[in-house]
């Protein structure tokens, strides 16, 4: 075994550096998309083409004060944002950027990638409960009810490609991945967006971090390092979300001509940008009508779904 | 759950039964005011409404001024539409005086009246939507808006806060230039309006979150006295300018906007499509400008003792000035009654039996300003 190799991956590609240029990069791309959906010019002044925007401002954001509610459990309150990064670092260890690239592969990559998204929202509702403030444990109670609506399709849709390709291993799935299996797996792709949506609190299903009814959510009384954290778990949850659906629905590093790698960025950027179109156009949906639309539509079609599956492969 | 429309005035819940929210008065969609909230888990229980954060004294302020710079009181009781306030101190004043303004001037002030009602409905629009955490129609209406600003800034030299109607007339005379940018800012707005029109009206979500939600019955209309925008949503056809016209506005064919239903969306499709009638009216008062070069009378420094009262329909409904005078150089005692802060009463009988995420639609759909609301 190559140690040198394995400290380059999970020091720099696709290891920490890497997250935090993703960090760095969705943040401005999502900046300058929306701006130019709003018809607006977005991040513009600080480096070439507003680049440097993103990085000034978690600079900015590093130097603030941390500011600990008085009422509020002080060794809890800073190290649940450290928990819940850490967490979703853990999961993009499972994302294959290419047949070779990737940190670890088991034969149960889905699985262990979904259930550790899931325990996620626990967190974030200790992150509310701690800071013994209004606003973020409503906030933290309105995750549990993401948990409730969100978890379960993205669950059933992400098993039913399991179904269909016989493998909860990331690298096999992307390399079965045809035609068929694309259309076969329609479905449970829209379910999929629908349901990384939800649980990610991307708009319109931004429920918890509602800035209109609950300032923030459960991010509220988070400053500085943090706030930094804590948020910077949220776009890594998206970013692992986006990467699950591209190399379970889409193929992931697979396409002719162009290095693995360069397919599956690509990839990411298609989606990304559906979430970005989305966040600019549909205004946030309400709490009750969110249980009922996954109850009512998605989680049944989302069993159908599966249904249509076994048929299919029976066939 | 939603009972109609009540107002809960007995204190609720045992202590430790409800949580009380306090929205606002640092909170991104209360504005300066606060809105205790009494919440059973995510369903309001009851509400109170507590203002005055960002009082002025306006009235008080009004009287060391005298009668023409009293304008720069006036137009900052709200300053997103601060020409019908403009408008109704130079009808007041004239009234006191008995001065009577030519027609070319009364077609002017309809001009800028219609404009400032253009140029807060847009921010309106765009700010019902930002209560349900979209913005991109705001960034849209902004954009288009600035034609209308850039017609402001041309004529009187600012965006906002212009001081250009002033008893006795209007400020400058209008140059050419000045209406070539408003024909322009009106073709432009006829040019985005169908999309706009799509992408707003017939938004899915939009329908869902606001149809059926803050129900006024015509009947709380009466009681409270709402007014505008929130009253014609409730089927009430009331508007100063049909039902006491002013500044010739007898001469325009226009409709008032009324909706039946009363609820949020019904509010919202008034703010949305008094647009239109607004554009309507200046086009008309541009085609029919009457021939005049004279564009200020002459205004007595003092004003002879007496009272007199007037109102305009503003952007956000009807706005009353009575003035006093003891014959002095300036107003003896100035009385204001704003729109805002009688629909803002309105929360406490309509958000009970809602979910919090309802709360803040509600309140856009009131259409606050919270310059009137407090002055």
């Amino acid at each position: 075994m190559d140690w040198g190799l394995i400290l380059f991956k999970t020091l720099v590609f696709p290891g920490i550096t890497f997250l935090l240029l993703v960090i760095f990069a969705t943040f401005y791309l999502e900046r300058k998309l929306v701006a130019d959906m709003h018809g607006r010019t977005g991040p513009y002044y600080v480096g070439p083409y507003g680049l440097l925007q993103t990085v000034a401002d978690i600079f900015k954001i590093l130097q603030k004060e941390v500011i600990i509610h008085r009422e509020a459990d002080k060794l809890l309150f800073l190290v649940v944002p450290a928990v819940a990064f850490f967490m979703v670092a853990l999961v993009t260890a499972f994302i294959p950027y290419s047949e070779t690239l990737w940190i670890v592969s088991t034969p149960y990559d889905l699985v262990i990638s979904l259930a550790l998204l899931t325990s996620l929202p626990a967190i974030f509702l200790f992150a509310g409960w701690v800071s013994k403030s209004k606003y973020p444990f409503i906030g933290g109670i309105r995750v549990i009810n993401q948990l409730i609506s969100g978890e379960i399709p993205l669950w059933l849709a992400g098993l039913s490609v399991a179904l269909w390709y016989g493998t909860f291993n990331y690298i096999e799935i992307a390399q079965k991945f045809d035609l068929i299996g694309f259309l076969v797996n329609l479905v449970g792709f829209a379910i999929f967006l629908i349901a990384i949506l939800i649980v990610a609190d991307r708009p319109p299903f931004d429920i918890p971090e509602a800035e209109q009814e609950i300032v923030y959510g459960f991010l509220t009384e988070y400053t500085g390092v943090g706030y930094l954290l804590l948020a910077g778990a949220k776009f890594l949850e998206v970013f692992v979300l986006v990467a699950m659906t591209v190399t379970l629905f889409l193929g992931g590093f697979k396409g002719p001509f162009l290095p693995g790698w360069v397919w599956f960025l690509i990839k990411i950027f298609a989606v990304y940008y559906l979430a970005f179109a989305i966040r600019a156009s549909i205004p946030r949906i309400r709490l009750d009508q969110l249980i009922k639309f996954t109850w009512n539509i998605l989680v049944p079609l989302a069993l159908l779904n599966i249904i249509l599956i076994l048929v299919v492969k029976a066939f | 759950m939603y009972k109609g429309a009540q107002i809960i005035t007995e204190p609720v819940g045992k202590e430790g039964d409800l949580m009380v929210l306090n929205w606002g008065v640092q909170h991104p969609a209360s504005g300066p005011m606060r809105i205790k909230v009494w919440l059973d888990g995510e369903t309001i229980v009851k509400v109170e409404n507590d203002p005055g954060y960002v009082t002025r004294n306006l009235e008080k302020m009004l009287e060391y001024r005298t009668w023409e710079n009293a304008v720069v009181n006036v137009e900052r009781i709200c300053f997103i539409d601060d020409l019908g306030t403009l408008l109704n101190w130079a009808l007041a004043v004239e009234k006191l005086a008995e001065v009577e303004v030519p027609k070319n001037v009364q077609y002017f002030r309809v001009i800028l009246a219609e404009v400032g009602r253009i140029v807060s409905h847009l921010i309106g629009v765009g700010g019902m939507f930002g209560a349900l955490g979209v913005a991109t129609p705001m960034m849209w209406v902004l954009t288009l808006r600035e034609f209308y600003l850039d017609f402001l800034e041309h004529y009187s030299g600012y965006r906002i806060s212009t001081a250009s109607i002033v008893p006795g007339g209007v400020r400058f005379e209008p140059t050419k230039e000045d209406f070539e940018l408003l024909k322009k800012a009106i073709e432009e707005t006829e040019r985005r309006w169908p999309e706009y029109k799509e992408v707003f009206k017939d938004n899915p979500t939009l329908v869902e979150r606001y149809k059926g939600v803050g129900v006024i019955p015509k009947e709380l209309v009466y009681k409270l006295g709402l007014r505008g925008p929130v009253a014609r949503a409730s089927g009430v056809a009331y508007d100063y300018r049909k039902t006491y016209p002013y500044s010739s506005y007898e001469d325009f064919d226009f409709n008032i906007v009324v909706k039946e239903e009363g609820d949020a969306y019904a509010r919202f499709l008034v703010v949305l499509e008094e647009i239109e009638e607004s554009v309507k009216i200046i086009k008309q008062a541009m085609e029919g400008m009457p021939e005049g070069d004279k564009w200020k009378v002459r205004m007595p420094k003092k004003i002879k003792a007496g009272e007199a009262f007037s109102a305009v329909e503003w952007a956000r409904g009807g706005i009353e000035f009575f003035v006093v005078s003891d014959g002095g150089t300036g107003p003896y005692r100035v009385k204001i009654s704003a729109p805002s802060f009688m629909n803002i009463w309105a929360l406490e009988y309509i958000a009970p039996g809602h979910k919090l995420a309802d709360l803040a639609a509600i309140f856009a759909s009131l259409y606050i300003c919270h310059g009137d609301l407090d002055r």
